[in-house]
């Protein structure tokens, strides 16, 4: 049996005015996966993986039965041991169109923050590791970049300081947060293609949110597809592709564009 | 940035050149006689005509101005009719008064108003948050000649903690003059350290939404560590505008407490001069104040391109 790495049993999430979001969701990470999660804007996608890393308000009404990361109950551990688990075994790789970066503060100065406050390394050592991690995310010149501030990087530059960043503590669970949109489809297709890396050469596990299917039919091993707040369908991406069971799904995949349908030239 | 510098200085000119320009012809038409003031009533006319005479006050209201602005130009603000002496000498003894009473009600105000706005946005809708708010009202509402008064009465008065009126130079022990106008400057303070919790606390409760602060959480800090190093700093742009704008008014002569605690500082100045309807004395300080308001934007201006790397690499924020 592989080793389960991120557990979340019948999640209910609600709002302040008690409207369901979430509904009986359930989802599990093992070693060496690429999971995708699947569903249009609103599906509860992100809800769902956010309250796996206890990250929603506490304002929303969050309910599970159980919920596991790297092994360990999280109900049982205090707010130190879990800020502890959750900082240093996971990393985050959030959407590109927001700021995720603080927009004042220079790449340097808080791209090793984790590093240190986790592993008590110092400044000269976190800075040498975010140099290669840099160079590892496919950045020329690490140095300047080190040196600049969010608002003198591009939005595929951006994105791979993200992947750094949420490299520094060496995590074995990368969770990527629709890390492609807004991105040129030559950069998504750099960055995608340094998932898969990370997956395959470095052992770490990928679950992975988007809403393109294409992205997750050719890189993810297992997926579920989200709508309206439950998860309506999972299994192997090959046998949900081959033979969709839900109509939702089947409805999605119909979505996908096809080469054979010839309607492939670039509008504009 | 020299660039900007010089375009900031340029237009800060154009403004004082309209608020001297403004200040002279209102006053011109303002009823009183500076001749007849200094004089007193029972003067001749005769005395009176050859003191209008001397001062310039028979020539035209355009003419009396183009006198004031040749002299401005070569650095002559002129001199006084109250005092008799020169503007500058006069505007540059009060100052030492104004600048300690900005600069240590600022002191006093900001550190306050930074640990209550932050508290009152980091427990928004908690206790602290309310008493921080209350807070917030009764400064705004009380009125500054009003609370002067009491601490004049209570503090001075009556406990004797503070000397009841006057101002000690450092020259005389910093100690001494410190506390000389600490309690003018708590007065101050207490009006300034309103708009300033406001300011601070709505700042950081965006600061506290930004997307940043989710990283914070996914890297496992304490809240102390992803309040202090990236809420704060994502929270200071606004709070800078309104510090300088408050710092602008203090210097520009807090009137009615200079008058209250019998400080002579610019304020008192001001307002003896308009009470004796000394034009020169007045055009002096006017241009003064606006000057110091134009110099205080211009330096805010430039901190905020220091301050905020959006600024200065002209980004958008995506």
């Amino acid at each position: 049996m592989m080793n389960r790495l991120l557990h979340l049993e019948n999640l209910n999430v609600k709002d302040t005015h008690n409207h369901e979001l979430v509904k009986g969701v359930s989802l599990d990470l093992y070693e060496h996966e690429f999971v995708g999660i699947v569903g249009e804007s609103g599906s509860g996608k992100t809800l769902s993986v956010k309250a796996a890393l206890h990250l929603l308000p506490n304002d929303l009404g969050v309910t599970f039965e159980d919920s596991e990361v790297l092994g360990k109950s999280i109900i049982d551990l205090s707010d130190h041991e879990k800020r502890r688990l959750i900082g240093s075994g996971i990393g985050f790789v959030p959407q590109n169109t927001v700021a995720f970066l603080h927009p004042m503060i220079k790449i340097k100065h808080q791209i090793g923050d984790a590093f240190i406050y986790h592993t008590k390394a110092n400044k000269k050592e976190a800075l040498q590791k975010a140099e290669e991690l840099l160079v590892k995310v496919g950045i020329k010149e690490p140095k300047r970049v080190l040196h600049s501030y969010p608002v003198q990087l591009s939005g595929g530059m951006k994105q791979r300081v993200n992947i750094a960043m949420a490299l520094m503590t060496d995590p074995k669970v990368i969770i990527a947060d629709e890390p492609t949109t807004a991105l040129d489809t030559v950069v998504q297709k750099q960055v995608m293609q340094l998932f898969n890396d990370l997956y395959t050469n470095d052992g770490v596990s990928i679950l992975f949110i988007s809403h393109d299917l294409k992205i997750v039919k050719r890189f993810c091993n297992r997926i579920y597809v989200m709508h309206e707040g439950k998860v309506v369908e999972s299994g192997y991406t090959s046998e949900v592709f081959a033979d969709p069971t839900h109509s939702y799904t089947k409805k999605l995949l119909r979505l996908i564009p096809s080469l054979k349908s010839g309607r492939t030239r670039r509008l504009g | 940035m020299l660039n900007f510098i010089v375009k900031r200085l340029f237009s800060g000119l154009v403004v004082l050149f309209f608020i001297s320009l403004v200040t002279f012809i209102v006053l011109m038409w303002i009823p009183g006689d500076p001749a007849l003031l200094s004089l007193g009533t029972d003067a001749t006319p005769e005395k009176l005509a050859e003191l209008r005479e001397s001062m310039g006050l028979n020539l035209p209201w355009y003419e009396q101005y183009y006198q004031w602005l040749t002299g401005f130009l070569v650095g002559n603000l002129g001199n006084s009719y109250v005092f008799g002496e020169d503007v500058f000498t006069l505007l540059v003894q009060r100052l030492p008064v104004t600048i300690s009473l900005a600069v240590l009600s600022m002191a006093i105000a900001i550190p306050i108003a930074i640990v209550i706005g932050v508290l009152s946005a980091i427990y928004k809708e908690q206790w602290i948050d309310y008493i921080a708010r209350s807070v917030m009202q009764l400064g705004d509402a009380m009125p500054q000649f009003w609370l002067a008064l009491v601490f004049l009465v209570f503090f001075s008065a009556g406990l004797g903690w503070f000397p009841v009126a006057g101002f000690t130079p450092v020259e005389e022990g910093f100690f001494a003059s410190l506390h000389s106008i600490l309690l003018p400057s708590i007065v101050l303070a207490i009006g300034q350290i309103g708009p300033l919790i406001r300011i601070i606390r709505s700042s950081m409760l965006s600061s506290l939404e930004q997307d940043y602060m989710l990283m914070t959480s996914v890297n496992g800090f304490t809240k102390f560590r992803s309040i202090g190093k990236y809420a704060l700093r994502g929270a200071i742009i606004a709070p800078l505008t309104i510090i300088a704008m408050q710092l602008a008014g203090i210097l520009g002569g807090a009137v009615l407490v200079e008058s209250i605690f019998a400080l002579p500082g610019l304020g008192r100045l001001l307002l003896m001069a308009v009470e004796q309807r000394d034009l020169i004395l007045l055009q002096g300080i006017v241009i003064f104040v606006t000057g110091t308001v134009v110099v205080v934007n211009m330096v805010t201006d430039i901190l905020y391109q220091i301050v905020n790397p959006m600024i200065r690499f002209g980004g958008s924020h995506e």
